[in-house]
């Protein structure tokens, strides 16, 4: 018999039992259907958050007070950034101060609700150690930031209601007018400055008459020197008290997002095995139930010059068309799913070459497994009970 | 006179002091001490009654099944003693079986069902369409190639089977109550197709407890209790 032979011969049950085969191999076809789906989203996920990454860089340190041994909270001290400045990898710093302070769209509300929106002072640099962009209109620079100019960022700008700059909206910031010349884009190192109202350091000294201490410095290093750097910063800041300082990597929060997602990707990954494990259990099932019910045809066969092998070789195909079956479909049910889902989250779209070969190959080892038992079952039938009649 | 057609023996099958016991529990012993020969071109009818021990002759004949004792050869080959997979590759060469029940398969056409005839005999598929079409012919069902079991008639479906049986050119038939599914009507062209194939030279082992049908035969071997109990040749 060649192969084609023992293909026609191994496929004539599904031939003949068709919704029977389609429902058995649903149970492959979900298991396959979800691991793919879920190593291809969570593929295409990391993707999108390893493009962020790589993007914005995994080299920005935050520089703050930390909590102090008395009650008070610690401040850095007002030099800290010209300090940070002068450890040598490093290549940009950018010092930012809170002000207490309202923020309104108008000088007639005045009920208290600040809409979440803080004032923050911060550096010209700020933008480009943020690796940050504008939606609209432009930065601080020397000139802005000695006037009552400030930029949005981008929740702020919403709740606000300031969709773009074109309208020289005016504000009301901490009981003076300024005028909003920029809204950023999210910035995902900063979430806070989402959603803040940036001015200069010049304009916060002028007319909010405030002159405090930086108290987030972001600085960007050389990424080989991150560690080092990182393991000096405390002590540079504060040589008296470095405990009293906290550096954080902004990165760590979205490499902390993909490692939630691995985490979540394991647990589907198991229940995506269970479904197999049922589909095997299923395809098992439905084979030992064709032997049992086939024995007239394992009897004609054997008559005919079928050897025990055949007969095995026959119900194992069979076993085998059914689990490939299942996977294929499944392979691509999942690949459609991440494919809708990716475009939905206008992720692009990866479906890792592992995942559509892993299915496959799962599927055939599942239908090598659940089809061995009534293989040789099958086989060992003996010809004289397989042609009795009931 | 010695036969000079291609075959290697005198006898298509001579089976010498055949026993078969079934171990039991209870031992049951299906045959007894049978010694028969059967002719090339013979038309040889078995008789006996409902455990007679004829279903057991059949799958010994048949090498579907293996004596206690005694010993059978099938063109002059002693098969006992043969493996599992010799005894198959003797199927698929020297023996058809046409059975009661017909046991065509559902899903393949009668044409494809003719050809399984030849699956295991190690013959491309192209060659074995080819003569099976030739056989579908012989019986009378040339046109009916493409039809499914489901669509032909009983007495068709048992012509397929025969066609199925002859289509490896196999040196004897088994048929087991080929007529026992089938209505006067049927059963009377039957016996006529299998009398026509016999008179070209098909030996024929016809295994039937219907006196009428056996009356075909030119010889026929009466079973009682697992022994031969008469053997008459017409």
């Amino acid at each position: 018999m060649g192969l084609l032979d023992i293909l026609s011969v191994g496929s004539s049950g599904l031939r003949t039992r068709r919704v029977r085969a389609a429902l058995s191999v649903l149970g492959i076809t979900i298991g396959v259907a979800a691991l793919v789906g879920i190593l291809g989203l969570s593929q295409s996920g990391s993707a999108d958050l390893m493009k962020d990454l790589d993007a914005l860089g995994t080299n920005l340190l935050t520089v703050q007070a930390g909590d102090g041994f008395r009650s008070q909270q610690a401040s850095l001290s007002s030099d800290a950034a010209a300090m940070i400045n002068r450890i040598t990898p490093v290549y940009e710093v950018s010092a930012t101060t809170k002000i207490a302070g309202g923020v309104f769209l108008n000088d007639l509300i005045q009920d208290g609700r600040t809409k979440g929106i803080t004032i923050v002072a911060a550096d010209l640099n700020l933008l480009r150690t943020q690796r940050g962009s504008l939606k609209s209109g432009k930065f601080l620079d020397e000139m802005t930031s000695e006037y009552p100019f400030v930029v949005l960022g981008s929740v702020a700008a919403e709740r606000l209601g300031i969709r773009n700059t074109s309208g020289n909206h005016k504000i009301w910031l901490k009981e003076k007018w300024f005028m909003v010349i920029g809204i950023l884009e999210p910035l995902p190192l900063a979430a806070d400055l989402d959603r803040s109202a940036i001015i200069g350091y010049p304009a916060a000294e002028k007319f909010l008459e405030i002159d405090e201490p930086p108290e987030i410095i972001y600085v960007r290093a050389y990424p080989e020197h991150i560690r080092d750097v990182r393991s000096i910063m405390a002590a540079t800041v504060s040589p008296e008290n470095p405990e009293e300082v906290q550096v954080g990597r902004a990165s760590d929060v979205l490499e902390a997002r993909i490692a939630a997602s691995d985490a979540f990707l394991n647990l589907f990954i198991g229940l995506g095995a269970v479904a197999l494990l049922v589909g095997t259990i299923g395809i098992a099932n439905v084979m030992v139930i064709a032997v049992i019910e086939r024995r007239n045809e394992i009897g004609l066969r054997r008559a005919l010059g079928a050897t025990k092998f055949h007969i095995a070789s026959q119900f194992l195909t069979e076993s085998l068309l059914l689990s490939t079956l299942g996977g294929i479909t499944g392979v691509i049910m999942g690949m459609l799913v991440t494919a809708g889902y990716a475009v939905f989250r206008e992720w692009s779209i990866v479906i890792p070459v592992y995942a559509i070969s892993g299915g496959i190959l799962c599927s055939i080892l599942i239908g090598g497994i659940a089809g061995f038992y009534p293989a040789m079952r099958a086989a060992n039938v003996s010809p004289t009970e397989a042609l009795r009649t009931r | 006179m010695v036969n000079i057609e291609n075959r290697s023996s005198e006898y298509a099958l001579e089976l010498q002091e055949i026993n078969k016991v079934y171990e039991g529990p209870p031992i049951v012993k299906a045959l007894s001490d049978v010694s028969l020969t059967v002719n090339h071109g013979e038309l040889l009818g078995i008789i006996g009654s409902s455990g007679s021990g004829k279903t057991t002759l059949l799958h010994i004949m048949g090498t579907l099944s293996t004596p206690s004792s005694g010993s059978i050869s099938i063109d002059g080959t002693n098969v006992v003693g043969m493996s599992d997979k010799q005894l198959s590759g003797v199927r698929s060469r020297k023996i058809g079986f046409v059975f009661q029940e017909f046991f065509l398969l559902p899903g393949f056409s009668a044409l494809e069902n003719v050809a399984n005839g030849l699956l295991y005999s190690g013959i491309p598929s192209e060659e074995r369409m080819e003569r099976a079409f030739e056989m579908l012919r012989t019986v009378g069902l040339g046109e009916r190639g493409d039809h499914l079991p489901n669509e032909l008639s009983g007495g068709e479906q048992q012509r397929v089977a025969v066609a199925r049986a002859l289509v490896h050119k196999p040196s004897f038939v088994l048929a087991d109550e080929p007529t026992g599914n089938l209505d006067s009507e049927n059963t009377a062209s039957l016996m006529a197709l299998l009398t026509t194939l016999n008179e070209g030279g098909t030996t024929v082992i016809l295994i039937t407890h219907d006196l009428e049908v056996a009356k075909s035969a030119q010889r026929r071997i009466t079973l009682r209790d697992g022994r031969v109990d008469s053997d008459l040749s017409r």
